[in-house]
């Protein structure tokens, strides 16, 4: 039964935004392996007490996928209960068009790692029985202002559709779609919200959110403000 | 007002819908530059033709200042795309990597390139052909799925930008062709008969493209399938497995 156990949880891009904010409120119960791009100093000391770390730099979808695997053997894991697949990077457009290298870079890090990471997990997963979760976003319907981000994450979409056929019986995948966060990837992405930025949920209540969705396993799911002020927060399964 | 005869792109241009796409577009009087990874087969030498092959990032950058300069058109049709059918997991991850590549970076990256050195004119038209797929889930060809609903998002996402340049995206939708392409990739014992003729696909799409419609979906039975998988997701989703998926053999 959900809820009911320690989970083994793998968490990617888990060391920063909402990958952290969903780390830090499945660390009492549950048993995580965090991955990012930084390396292990680099982190020390932000991550949730008793989480593991493995790099996994997504730029690269092949060796990333590959690094995944060997950070959860070392760890000492022979199955995986959750995956979520939450890593990802935005790179605002300038005037309107994303670069040659923008649009690969996006599309590396978060879609083609994602699906080369979902086949690289999958006989972790079946084991257990597991849930394999992609973080989307509500972009993946379309933006001007972020084109391959949008693609990216449309991609995602439409790749969890099929999979989620594909696996039944086996592995539960699903698809949530968040929506804006206070979290820095605006920043990172070279865009500035401005006063629309107090209008985004806060990391913690997204991740409530998550995790909620996770629980359920149902997908599509939009994590944005008609579910928060529905109480999706504080409501719902919990994992 | 007009200077000189009309140009047109045309991706994938060798074979199947890209063929047929090139033949109304020479027999409409346009030149026709065709970018393939192959010569063209019906051995059309009316064509300024340019060697690439879409998975390799290093051949695309190679060949985009050629493409810029085969410019400036009136029609760009971004149409190459190969797929991968079978279970997910038993596909080499190559062959998920070759199919995002070529279906939904090379595109971009091509679309990208032509905005910014205004290698469109104003009032031209551009093509991105995605699937009738994006319209349900598609058990047995799930990275093909991501790589033609990304692609149908960034045309929509760019379309503002695009219609501030005076360039109109359409989206086009095309469901099963009488293609070699298709016939590679269907499961045996597919029906192809109900499959559309290329050559009609091209006229539809081009019709709707020259009309500056955001999408074409050509087909009635078509657009019908895309009405009923948007609002029966679950049993069309589950009818596509049991025409795709549950058929494969491995």
């Amino acid at each position: 039964m959900i809820g009911a156990r320690s989970r083994r949880i793998l968490i990617t891009g888990g060391n920063a935004g909402l990958g952290l904010a969903l780390a830090k409120k499945l660390a009492r119960r549950h048993s995580l392996l965090l991955s990012g791009r930084k390396s292990q100093n680099e982190v020390a000391g932000t991550l949730p007490p008793g989480a593991g770390y493995v790099v996994a730099d997504q730029s690269d979808p092949e060796k990333s996928a590959l690094a995944l695997v060997r950070g959860i053997r070392d760890f000492g894991w022979d199955g995986l209960d959750n995956a979520v697949l939450n890593a990802g990077i935005g790179i605002a457009a300038v005037d309107g068009v994303d670069s040659a290298e923008a649009i690969r870079q996006t599309l590396d890090v978060n879609l083609l790692a994602a699906i080369l990471q979902a086949r690289a997990l999958f006989p972790l997963l079946k084991k257990s029985s597991g849930t394999l979760t992609l973080i989307g976003s509500v972009a993946h319907k379309g933006s001007a202002t972020i084109p391959a981000y949008a693609a990216s994450k449309a991609g995602l979409h439409g790749f969890a559709r099929a999979l989620r056929s594909e696996w039944k019986g086996q592995v539960a995948v699903q698809v949530l779609h968040p929506g804006p966060a206070k979290t820095d990837i605006h920043e990172k992405a070279g865009y500035d919200p401005g006063r629309m930025r107090a209008l985004f949920l806060a990391p913690d209540d997204i991740a409530a959110m998550m995790a909620s969705a996770i629980a359920s396993r149902r997908s599509p799911a939009t994590l944005s403000w008609v579910r928060y002020l529905n109480g999706g927060a504080f409501t719902g399964r919990r994992l | 007002m007009k200077s000189g005869p009309r140009r047109a792109l045309v991706t994938g241009g060798s074979a199947g819908l890209g063929a047929a796409l090139v033949d109304w577009l020479l027999a409409n009087g346009y030149e026709v530059v065709v970018l393939d990874r192959d010569r063209p087969w019906t051995g059309k030498t009316s064509v300024d033709f340019i060697r690439c092959d879409l998975a390799s990032r290093t051949e695309l950058d190679g060949v985009l200042p050629d493409l810029v300069s085969g410019g400036p058109y009136d029609l760009v049709f971004l149409n190459a795309g190969i797929n991968a059918t079978g279970k997910f997991e038993a596909l080499d991850p190559r062959t998920h990597v070759e199919v995002l590549r070529v279906n939904t970076e090379a595109p971009m990256v091509i679309a990208a390139a032509l905005f910014e050195a205004k290698a469109c004119r104003a009032g031209a038209a551009m093509v991105f052909v995605a699937s009738l797929s994006h319209f349900t889930g598609y058990p047995g060809a799930a990275s093909y799925a991501a790589s033609k609903d990304a692609l149908a998002i960034y045309a929509r996402s760019m379309r503002k930008y695009a219609a501030s340049r005076g360039v109109s995206l359409t989206v086009a939708f095309p469901g099963p062709l009488k293609t070699d392409h298709a016939e590679r990739y269907s499961p045996e014992g597919a029906d192809g008969s109900k499959r559309m003729d290329p050559d009609r696909a091209a006229s539809l799409i081009l019709t709707d493209a020259l009309a500056g419609k955001k999408t074409s979906i050509p087909g009635a039975g078509n657009r019908a399938f895309a009405v009923v998988g948007r609002m029966f997701p679950k049993p069309v989703t589950a009818m596509m497995r049991r025409l795709l998926y549950d058929r494969l053999k491995s």
